[in-house]
């Protein structure tokens, strides 16, 4: 199955945008405009999605002209390219997005051609599926981990560098004790929230 | 600049093929797949989280109402999208310089594909191919590839260190905390903030 | 085999002097007519790359512009925007890419970069006085064709411990190894120097990493400003002055050598990835080996694929992140193209280990590094593995001696073993040991091209 890697699919979708002449404003200029302003970081409407490790929203206007002996050619409709890389199943990530943040598909897919809403999740779901593209093939880097897992390990991993600064030189009674406070505290950490650009500034202060 | 979310880049591609040569490249992927060792190099290199080609063959862009008009192309289009940490230049250097082959193995398919040696014509054609993402999210903006595996790698030795600490005295625990230290030693760098690209 | 036109190439360029003495001259162009009469003159007098037949001459001289000292001598604007981006913008306008922060800001750099600096030029001289006279002939060639005033000098010489100039810095190590071995240059290629082949062998680096118009390693000619003769046989430099907080250093040093379970001098290894005489920590981890040193087969010729985990020479190591080799894996394809041609020079009095250090003295290293692409090269280098870690499993750990650490929070992590003499150690809180004064991009071309830019005959297609 090309859109597996390990427990991560990636969802490739192309719905083509409305063409409409008598619009004030363009649906691909719209949704340009949308997109746009829609909230980043830990703000981004993915947090939400939580099997959403990287994905991106992009508007294909059109395929490209490499330039002669090549032939030009264009696109009917330009395209609204989903694109995610997830954890698990795509059923559970369909219906997970249209519990989630309907509001923000419905701004989004509004634009496209034959767009069901998301009121009926199984609709929606026929809907996407019809528009994906079956990816050809798929290259993770890390392929078994929630996002999580991810996040946990990552807050690890800051936590312990400095522990481990901190206590540099110790004495074998001192580090035990140490270690041991440590895994106390470390274990009831709240996750760090998913999207966040800079770590330094969502999370806890280290010593 | 909206290809770019803390330390990751979206880039996509898009370039044409003529339709005898789709099947040629569906069997690269197919062998590339099967063997694994093949991708070693994209491992090895720890540039890339998630990469996708994606071939659309010319009848396949998704039709959902009779309305929207029919496309009539005629090449397949192979669609690349990557998230890849580093910049734009260093990325493709990097490309360049250790898996053209493989590179070349992808693109050749596509038409005026210059090489991917040398890298100048090389870029011009990225360029030329590539077009920008208007909205990107990852859920860890803030790591590298090499920070997630990293992460990964201290806290699974974390978690079997701490299983294996209760009843050890200070002295067996201070050992068994130095091979902990050992073990991750290269893998404690710091989560900062990325250089600008350039 | 290429063939190099010696004749043409500036002689800075093509070879290390090894002369004890030096002063670098910045100056402004007054004037477009004049300014090419100073250049003529000048071009009359710079030293080329060829053998010197009746051994060393008493003093050198070399020329290098700015993008806006080309712009005053009157270069076409066809020929000025066909130069690379950064070239035009200046090392100033890109201090962010460079990590020039905090205290390295060009804010705080010396009065003079403030200025028109236009012009770099470089004396060499085997004493003071021949110094002093070459000095004040080009300075008296300025007043005579009113072509340029001189804004700063900056003296350099070569650090003398006992009397004998030697190759240490202030920090007291040994520098000077591994700059880059290429094709076309006249002496031995020394192991380590250049890349490595598919059989784990040297071989020198394609030319056109150095210098314009020969084929470099991506097998293309390098780009090159318009027109072509203006470019070929000559190359871009980084120059920055580098002060140097000796007596922090010491105290940092002192202080963790305390702690450190191999002792202050591993320790001050560690840091650089040399002991101070300059054996290598790849070859000798536990001692300095003078009789290695000496040997010049040896004393570069190491690579990193049997260090995978720093044990040995540490993951962030100066020399290891400034020139990788192979530890990027790919047997070095990675790094080829990232190498460095360094000139530097120490500058200010050495205070000898004995005695105290003060940070407020004038001493530190005058750093000129060479190459036919500052971006690809010594920007990439500055930006990607000194003051940024990721290509070395580092995170945004930066480099120890040259990284700006203006925060606070920055580390060193010395890679170690299982038992307690050799275990991992972390040096915290590192402060600033280098501060960047200033400095700027400069273009040091051919003598063709001097006597083309002294003619006013630059003609872009």
């Amino acid at each position: 199955m090309a859109n597996q890697n390990g427990n991560m699919y990636g969802l490739t979708i192309l719905s083509p945008i409305i063409d409409d002449p008598k619009s004030k404003v363009s649906h691909d200029s719209a949704l340009r405009l949308y997109l746009q302003n829609m909230p980043r970081h830990a703000y981004s409407p993915f947090t939400k999605v939580s099997g959403t490790h990287f994905c991106r929203l992009v508007v294909m206007d059109d395929v490209v002209f490499v330039g002669s002996p090549a032939a030009e050619e264009h696109l009917k409709s330009k395209y609204l390219v989903f694109n995610s890389n997830l954890y698990g199943g795509l059923d559970a990530y369909l219906a997970e997005m249209a519990r989630k943040i309907p509001d923000v598909v419905d701004d989004i897919w509004s634009h496209c051609v034959g767009y069901p809403g998301v009121a009926d999740p199984s609709a929606f779901a026929a809907y996407m599926k019809k528009c994906q593209i079956e990816t050809t093939f798929f290259f993770a880097d890390v392929n078994d981990k929630t996002v999580e897992q991810t996040l946990r390990a990552l807050q690890m991993k800051v936590e312990f560098t400095a522990f481990i600064e901190r206590n540099q030189g110790a004495s074998p009674a001192g580090l035990l004790r140490e270690f041991a406070a440590f895994w106390e505290r470390v274990r009831e950490l709240p996750l760090p929230p998913a999207g966040v650009k800079d770590l330094a500034k969502s999370h806890a202060a280290i010593a | 600049m909206t290809n770019i979310n803390g330390k990751a880049y979206a880039m996509n591609a898009v370039t044409p093929m003529k339709t005898w040569k789709t099947p040629i490249l569906l069997a690269v992927f197919f062998l590339i797949g099967v063997f694994k060792s093949a991708q070693k190099g994209l491992v090895d290199l720890s540039f890339i989280h998630f990469a996708r080609w994606v071939v659309v063959q010319n009848n396949q862009f998704p039709r959902l109402a009779p309305e929207q008009p029919e496309e009539q192309l005629k090449y397949d289009y192979l669609l690349f999208f990557s998230n890849f940490n580093g910049t734009w230049n260093e990325y493709i250097d990097a490309f360049s310089a250790v898996l053209s082959s493989g590179l070349n193995l992808i693109w050749r398919w596509s038409e005026k594909f210059p090489g991917s040696v040398p890298v100048t014509a090389f870029k011009r054609y990225i360029s030329l191919v590539q077009f920008d993402t208007d909205y990107y999210y990852t859920a860890y903006p803030y790591a590298t590839t090499s920070d997630v595996k990293a992460a990964i790698r201290v806290d699974d030795a974390l978690q079997e260190f701490a299983n294996r600490a209760a009843g050890l005295t200070p002295e067996e625990f201070q050992q068994s905390y130095l091979q902990l230290l050992v073990k991750v030693q290269a893998d404690i760098g710091a989560l900062g903030p990325a250089p600008m690209g350039t | 085999m290429v063939k190099l036109n010696f004749h043409d190439i500036q002689g800075f360029v093509a070879r290390g002097y090894n002369f004890p003495h030096a002063s670098f001259l910045l100056a402004e162009i007054l004037d477009r007519q004049a300014g090419r009469e100073f250049v003529r003159h000048t071009a009359g007098r710079v030293t080329s790359a060829e053998r010197w037949q009746q051994g060393k001459p008493p003093s050198t001289l070399n020329i290098g512009f700015t993008w806006h000292g080309l712009r005053k001598l009157g270069l076409p604007d066809a020929t000025l925007l066909s130069f690379p981006d950064e070239f035009y913008q200046g090392m100033r306008a890109r201090s962010r890419i460079l990590g020039d922060i905090g205290r390295n800001d060009p804010a705080n750099w010396e009065p003079v970069w403030k200025e028109n600096v236009h012009v770099w030029l470089a004396v060499y001289a085997q004493t003071p006085d021949e110094l002093a006279t070459r000095c004040g002939e080009t300075i008296g060639l300025m007043r005579e064709t009113a072509g340029a005033r001189l804004l700063y000098t900056q003296p350099a010489a070569a650090i003398k411990i006992g009397g004998q100039p030697t190759s240490k810095e202030h920090f007291g190590y040994t520098d000077g190894f591994g700059n880059p071995d290429y094709e076309g240059v006249e002496r031995d290629t020394i192991p380590g120097q250049g890349k490595l082949t598919a059989d784990g062998k040297w071989a020198p680096l394609a030319t056109g990493e150095f210098i314009l118009g020969y084929p470099d390693e991506a097998r293309e000619l390098p780009a090159c400003p318009v027109p072509y003769l203006l470019g070929i046989n000559g190359t871009y430099m980084a120059y920055r002055k580098l002060h140097q907080n000796v007596a922090r250093f010491r105290v940092y040093l002192d202080e963790k050598g305390k702690q450190y379970a191999g002792g202050k001098e591993k320790l001050a290894a560690k840091f650089v990835g040399r002991w101070q005489d300059g054996t290598p920590l790849e070859l000798s981890p536990d001692r300095a080996d003078p009789a290695l040193v000496r040997n010049q087969s040896r004393n570069t010729n190491f690579t990193y694929g049997q260090d995978q985990d720093g044990a040995r020479c540490p993951l962030g190591s100066h020399i290891r992140r400034a020139n990788p080799r192979d530890a990027f894996g790919f047997n070095g394809d990675l790094v080829n193209r990232r190498r460095i041609m360094r000139r530097g020079m120490p500058y200010g009095d050495y205070t000898p280990e004995d005695q105290l250090a003060s940070d407020q003295d004038e001493h530190g290293i005058v750093f000129m590094a060479l190459g036919a692409s500052l971006f690809r090269q010594f920007e990439f280098v500055q930006q990607q593995w000194i003051s940024y870690g990721n290509d070395a499993r580092l995170g945004s750990d930066k480099d120890l001696l040259v990284g700006c650490h203006s925060g606070g929070g920055d580390k060193f992590v010395v890679q170690g073993a299982a038992d307690a003499g050799n275990a991992p150690f972390i040096c915290g809180g590192l402060p600033d040991f280098v501060e960047m004064r200033g400095g700027d991009y400069f273009f040091l071309p051919s003598l063709t091209a001097l006597r083309l830019i002294a003619d006013g005959a630059v003609d872009p297609r």
